[in-house]
């Protein structure tokens, strides 16, 4: 009998080019916790943005002296610091020389970038004499001919151009870095990213100069065009409660990602990118998974709900006490950040008075 | 307790606020309340955290090595709580998990019942235990918990593996395994059959061989071997020097298999059988007989550490006049780093005991690992096969055991 001989595809086969399915997971509910995440993380990076105006940081107010230009928009940088997030978690999933393949891709497109308007490589006109030799003719006789060569053209208009929108990227990636970590710690289930993306925030946030613009939106005075809509201190408090929920959702939520995914990757045996579960076990997993976020979706949206109408009645207390009849409105100032603080001191005294009497000591029974 | 996460989340809140007040940054001020006012609100979700009991049940107290021992989990929550408990069952370095996790996490709700099970698999004899099991109650943000550690502690041994003997290595015709104290050889009354004699008046008529006498026209009967009980002494070598290799290869793991298979064979066959290992001091099952005696010998095999070194002829000065006389003994040992092996087995011999030796090389484990250079590794071979060969001009039986070669195979060619 014949043998029959298969012929080996020259094709590599996609499993050996990229992991693809840690991108997917093998649960599709962990699927969909990260891209609530990344929403989430997304949302809450824009709203900030829009509350905090990069203009008014310092970094802004600073860097133009090294890097001109300096001009971050949140409408750039988050969506495309998102991308470069979620593009460096899928460089990750490359294996061996593809990932090698596309470093050297993505030098040569910015080598590229770099060099395009500055060196305008064209083939030239008949510029440069060059002494060949003769056909037919006795040996060593030779003669003078124009031959074409490649010429160089520096298009410095193109060039100041180029470094002018380099620069310009170059400052969005700074306030970039925030989305861009956020996203690659959902995706890659690293805790320490997502913890720098929120402190991030809180840091370039910190580096503010503090409400400028808040009385007066002259360009004159802030020392930068205005925005179109300024906010007033008001809007800003309202708009920290929205903030600091999306904090909340967003910290909770890339958390629940990756604790539920740690969860499915125990069945997994270490250096394999599958589990050896059945089908039958899957399922069990899977819906183990599945009572697991509910409950815990269940918990979180009661707990918002909660958060969110006792944030709103602590901050706005003041503005009521304040506006009533009386003398309290005149012994402090209520309605500034300090009565804000001071009344939300109170109430959490008073939570963790109520806490003491109510919340009893857990205790596990010995087996 | 509060987690990492909580002090995190709380601590970045707090920061958030001062900042806002130092800055008198409006939107930093809110978002840090809000976000404190979540982890003081999540602090009293532990109120109603679930009351949890947890039974642990194994398939079994023993198990052989590369066995497998299933355990099952069972929670329930006495109490009207509810909320997320995690368990974590802590298992021994050595186990590898064949099915499920020690590890779940679970949403439990008012008087529930739940369980899981995983099963795990030991490569090497030993006393293990699982547990204690950690038991973490908290709720859906892991923010706040309340731990505890549940000292049930499940003790089991894995007991050396036991491959089944061929029938001719024990119940050879000239028995060099076993001779001394045992008349294997003789005729008697037993199962086996030896051969046929003519028929003498006193001999049983059941005995008598019904085809033989319709071939030959006279009365024959069957003789059969007899199978005497007999004390075999299995003395095993457990000096710091047999520990040489890694994980299963290791001369003093053969060893221990092979004691283990040859004190089954020789137990089911009625024998009282002793076990000695020697290392930094002599230990001792006596001579016994029965099921209830492997499970002592398989036991103390379990416990066997490699320490000391003792040298073979103290060990057998100390043990010979305890032994029955002429009982046989089998040695395990890799003979290695023991300069009176020679006077030992004479000492031995003269005194009418027989000595038959099972030694796994330890070169061909060092040789595995490739730490010896090849000129001292050849000058040991020839050491060793000198030493083999001085033991077997003593007319004792010695197994060179090679790695890899089944303990059946090891007295065949010696």
């Amino acid at each position: 009998m014949e043998e029959i001989k298969t012929k080996k595809s020259r094709m590599p086969k996609i499993d050996n080019i990229i992991n693809y399915k840690d991108f997917f997971g093998e649960y599709p509910l962990i699927f969909a916790i990260k891209i609530i995440s990344s929403i989430a993380l997304f949302y809450v990076i824009y709203e900030f943005y829009i509350y905090h105006n990069p203009l008014d940081s310092l970094i802004t107010q600073y860097t133009p002296k090294v890097i001109a230009n300096f001009k971050p928009n949140p409408n750039i940088f988050v969506i495309w610091g998102f991308i470069a997030g979620f593009s460096f978690y899928i460089f990750t999933l490359f294996k061996g020389k593809y990932k090698l393949l596309i470093i050297i891709l993505a030098l040569a497109i910015v080598g590229q970038y770099i060099s395009d308007p500055a060196l305008d490589w064209q083939v030239g006109e008949y510029v440069i004499p060059t002494k060949v030799e003769i056909n037919g003719a006795d040996a060593d006789q030779t003669q003078w001919k124009w031959k074409p060569v490649k010429i160089i053209y520096d298009d410095k208009s193109g060039t100041n151009e180029r470094i002018a929108d380099a620069k310009i990227r170059v400052s969005n990636m700074i306030f970039g870095i925030v989305p861009f970590l956020g996203a690659y710690g959902i995706w890659k289930r690293k805790g320490w990213a997502i913890a720098a993306s929120v402190g991030l925030v809180v840091i370039i946030g910190f580096l503010y100069n503090p409400n400028l613009c808040l009385e007066n939106y002259d360009a004159a005075y802030c020392g930068y065009d205005t925005m179109e809509k300024e906010l007033t201190w008001k809007e800003y408090l309202s708009g920290g409660i929205f903030i600091g929920l999306g904090f909340v959702i967003y910290i909770e939520l890339s958390y629940a990602a990756i604790k539920y995914e740690n969860y499915a990757e125990q069945f997994k045996p270490a250096g394999l990118e599958t589990s050896l579960l059945s089908k039958v076990q899957k399922k069990s997993v899977a819906k183990t998974l599945r009572t697991l976020f509910v409950s815990y979706l269940v918990n979180l949206g009661v707990m918002l709900f909660i958060t969110f109408s006792v944030a709103e009645i602590v901050i706005n207390i003041n503005y009521y006490l304040s506006t009533t009849e009386g003398r309290i409105q005149d012994s402090i100032e209520l309605q500034g950040p300090y009565g804000i603080v001071f009344t939300s001191l109170i109430f959490f005294m008073l939570l963790g008075f109520l806490r003491m009497f109510i919340g009893a000591e857990y205790d596990v029974d010995d087996n | 307790m509060w987690s990492k996460k909580a002090v995190a989340v709380a601590g970045g809140a707090i920061f958030l606020t001062l900042a806002g007040l130092i800055r008198l940054n409006y939107l930093f001020i809110s978002a840090g309340l809000v976000m404190l006012t979540f982890v003081v609100l999540s602090s009293f979700l532990d109120v109603w955290m679930p009351n949890v009991k947890i039974r642990r049940e194994t398939s079994s107290d023993n198990i052989f090595e590369n066995g497998s021992i299933n355990v099952k989990f069972i929670i329930k929550n006495t109490g009207l709580g509810l909320g997320f408990v995690e368990i974590y069952d802590k298992l021994p370095p050595q186990a590898r998990i064949t099915k499920g996790s020690n590890y779940t996490l679970l949403y439990m709700k008012p008087w529930q019942e739940v369980s899981f099970e995983y099963s795990l698999k030991l490569p090497l004899r030993g006393h293990y235990h699982l547990g204690p099991v950690r038991l973490r109650v908290k709720d859906a943000f892991d923010l706040f918990y309340n731990e505890k550690i549940e000292q049930s502690i499940h003790s089991f041994s894995v007991f050396p593996q036991i491959e089944v003997l061929e029938e001719q290595i024990i119940k050879s015709r000239v028995p060099k395994l076993l001779s001394g104290a045992m008349p294997l050889n003789l005729i008697g009354s037993g199962t086996e059959f030896y051969s046929l004699r003519e028929f003498v008046p006193g001999d049983s008529l059941r005995s008598v061989n019904w085809k033989a006498l319709a071939k030959k026209g006279k009365m024959m009967v069957n003789e059969t071997v007899r199978e005497d009980v007999m004390d075999v002494i299995l003395l095993l070598d457990a000096r710091e020097v047999s520990a040489v290799g890694g994980g299963r290869d290791t001369p003093l793991e053969m060893s221990c298999r092979a004691a283990a298979t040859y004190a089954k064979q020789l137990l089911d066959e009625r024998n009282n059988v002793a076990l000695v290992t020697y290392g930094d001091s002599i230990k001792r099952v006596d001579l016994d007989r029965g099921e209830h005696h492997l499970f002592k010998i398989l036991t103390s095999l379990s416990s066997v550490r490699p320490e000391g070194n003792l040298k073979l002829e103290i060990v057998l000065k100390d043990l010979l006049p305890y032994i029955p006389s002429g009982s046989p003994i089998i040695l395990f040992s890799s003979l290695d780093d023991d300069h009176t092996i020679s006077e030992a087995f004479t000492n031995t011999i003269s005194r009418g005991y027989s000595i038959t030796t099972l030694s796994p090389s330890s070169l061909d484990f060092e040789e595995k690992m490739k730490r010896i250079p090849y000129q001292p590794l050849l000058i040991a071979r020839i050491e060793r096969e000198n030493m083999i060969s001085e033991i077997r001009s003593f007319g004792m039986q010695v197994g060179d055991w090679k790695a890899d070669e089944a303990v059946n195979t090891v007295l065949q060619g010696g």
